[in-house]
């Protein structure tokens, strides 16, 4: 378990993740309440742009590797790509539903209302899994980190306003609602809303399968090996 | 024994040769020197070899394997140290020994051993708790050849392992090279350093455009292109030494004079320079005399037409 160990090691080595990785969770649990809009504080309306970021910054750790050409020693190495792979995956996997717990469970210490607790944090999990894999599925097209997390973060703006998570999608025009669909964070936005209005249990399955769906096709793309 | 060997080997980048029909074998113990320019196909030569490229054709042979040459159990005799410094630069050096050495399977007080030699080995016990961005590019190169030898490979290859480095760091590692090789590390050595080869190679393989042009002993290498000894003398009077004399001995070819330098060119190993010089010293004095002999740079102009180096670079 080496590379588990040591991709929970890097990902805690810079301050910028630091911060992401600590600081900005808690936060989240401190932020206000909407007046009509979100329906869960602002703190969990925009958790989801966190666990993007999150995402990217982890998965930019097996980009690096690349980049650098430590994956050339690796390919020589006693170990498989899906060994290499798998732990850290793990590994980022852990954190992300470390954090999912500390502003989930945290809110519910600090008597926040997050009407069903439980449920949340399933959902942020299945997005969490999701952003990962979306993260390293768009890694494996860069061969420079640099590039890649400035368009990411240009393309993760766009997913979290046209998904509806940062402004109300009922204020869009009908193509656009139309079109929010293919977006994972319109099912995380969805998924927000049933927490609060709960309504059946078959819809919140149906987000979470999407979102799972999501996890599943980009893991794949993601874990093609590559060298150079 | 043969540690490893590779059979009609060819490698196309798009349309691109860059190994064409490559054959090698590496016996144990020998130390070979990979040399040749820029883009001659070294570092892919080595990444076939060592499974981190595919090829299209021809075999690959390790450890008696031609069948699983890249299972895990021959990765574990085989050490890579990489053309590219490739550490974690978010680690410390030891650390990074660390990691390489729990890649490799060791564990608990072994690999704390391992990484300790590791460490010494290369020079730098006193830095282990620093991060490779705080080092100086010979200590970079340093660590990076110890990321290779925790787990004690029986063939060690290195990918131009001096290059862009301080004499200091190029001589440590060059001793450490030697140190290997006593302790009977077979290893395969790319570089673009004629006396590094000289220094350490017992066989020199020479490449260009994806083939392999010429290999044997350095000794063998320069007796097969060079058939000349050539011995400079700057004389007092040149033109009071008779040149017929001096044409006359067993083996001279040529004798030339410019200036106040007179050159004796002669076939190889004909003994001859007692005779020269004091045929010269009879009639002038002699200043300074320069006997050429013809190097692995020369064997590698004849050869490719080309410098080992490029002019200016590095
Ligand atoms: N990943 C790649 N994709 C396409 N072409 C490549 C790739 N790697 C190497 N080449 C080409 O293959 C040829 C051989 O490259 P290689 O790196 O093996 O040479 P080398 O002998 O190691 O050179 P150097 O001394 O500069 O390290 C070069 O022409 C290079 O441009
Ligand atoms: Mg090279």
């Amino acid at each position: 378990m080496t590379i588990f160990k040591f991709a929970l090691k890097r990902s805690f080595s810079n301050t910028t993740n630091i911060i992401f990785l600590t600081l900005f969770p808690i936060a989240c649990i401190f932020l206000p309440n909407g007046e009509e809009w979100p329906f869960l504080p602002y703190g969990y309306q925009y958790f989801g742009l966190l666990i993007l970021f999150v995402g990217i910054r982890l998965a930019t750790i097996i980009l690096e590797d690349r980049e650098k050409g430590v994956v050339k020693r690796l390919a020589v190495a006693p170990i498989s790509h899906f060994q290499y792979l798998s732990q850290n995956l793990l590994a980022y996997s852990i954190i992300l539903i470390l954090q999912c717990i500390i502003v989930v469970y945290g809110g519910v210490l600090l008597g926040k209302e997050l009407y069903q607790p439980g449920w949340l944090f399933i959902l942020y999990g299945s997005f969490s899994f999701a952003s990962l894999a979306i993260a390293l599925a768009w890694i494996s097209i860069y061969r420079n980190k640099d590039a890649s997390f400035l368009v990411y973060m240009s393309l993760i703006f766009i997913i979290v306003v046209l998904g509806g998570l940062l402004i109300p999608i009922e204020i869009f025009p009908d193509l656009l609602k139309r079109v929010a669909v293919i977006f994972p964070t319109y099912w995380l936005a969805e998924g927000l809303k049933w927490i609060v209005f709960s309504e059946e249990i078959l819809d919140f399955l149906l987000i979470n399968g999407v979102l799972w769906l999501y996890t599943i096709v980009f893991v794949i793309v993601g874990s093609i090996r590559k060298i150079n | 024994m043969m540690i490893a060997s590779m059979q009609g080997v060819v490698k196309r980048y798009g349309s691109q040769l860059v190994l064409d029909y490559i054959d090698l074998d590496i016996q144990e113990g020998e130390i070979i020197g990979l040399l040749g320019p820029n883009g001659a196909g070294k570092t892919t030569l080595i990444q076939t070899l060592t499974g981190i490229t595919a090829f299209e054709r021809g075999k690959v042979e390790l450890f008696g394997q031609t069948e699983n040459p890249f299972s895990n159990q021959n990765k574990e005799k085989i050490g890579l140290v990489t053309q590219e410094i490739t550490v974690f630069e978010e680690l410390t050096a030891k650390e990074n020994l660390q990691f390489f050495a729990g890649v490799y399977g060791l564990k608990g007080e072994e690999k704390k051993k391992r990484v300790a030699e590791a460490l010494e080995f290369v020079g730098l016990a006193d830095k282990g708790g620093k991060m490779p961005t705080k080092f100086s590019g010979g200590m970079k190169r340093r660590l990076n050849i110890a990321c290779a030898l925790t787990h004690r490979p029986k063939l060690l290859i290195m990918d131009e392992p001096t290059v862009g480095i301080d004499p200091q760091s190029r001589n440590y590692i060059l001793e450490a090279v030697k140190k290997l090789r006593d302790s009977g590390t077979t290893i395969l050595y790319t570089t673009h350093y004629m006396e590094e080869v000289q220094s350490i190679a017992t066989r020199v393989v020479i490449m260009d455009q994806g083939q392999i042009i010429k290999e044997g002993t350095v000794n063998e290498l320069i007796q097969t292109v060079q058939h000349e000894e050539k011995v400079k003398m700057d004389v007092t009077d040149p033109e009071s030494v008779p040149i017929h004399s001096l044409e006359k001995i067993a083996g001279v070819k040529k004798v030339i004079v410019s200036g106040s330098q007179i050159t004796v060119i002669s076939a190889v190993h004909s003994g001859n320079l007692d005779r020269i010089i004091s045929i010269v010293k009879e009639y002038a004095g002699v200043l300074g005399i320069q006997a050429d002999k013809p190097n692995l740079e020369d064997v590698f102009l004849t050869l490719t037409g080309k410098h080992l180096r490029d002019k200016g670079g590095e």
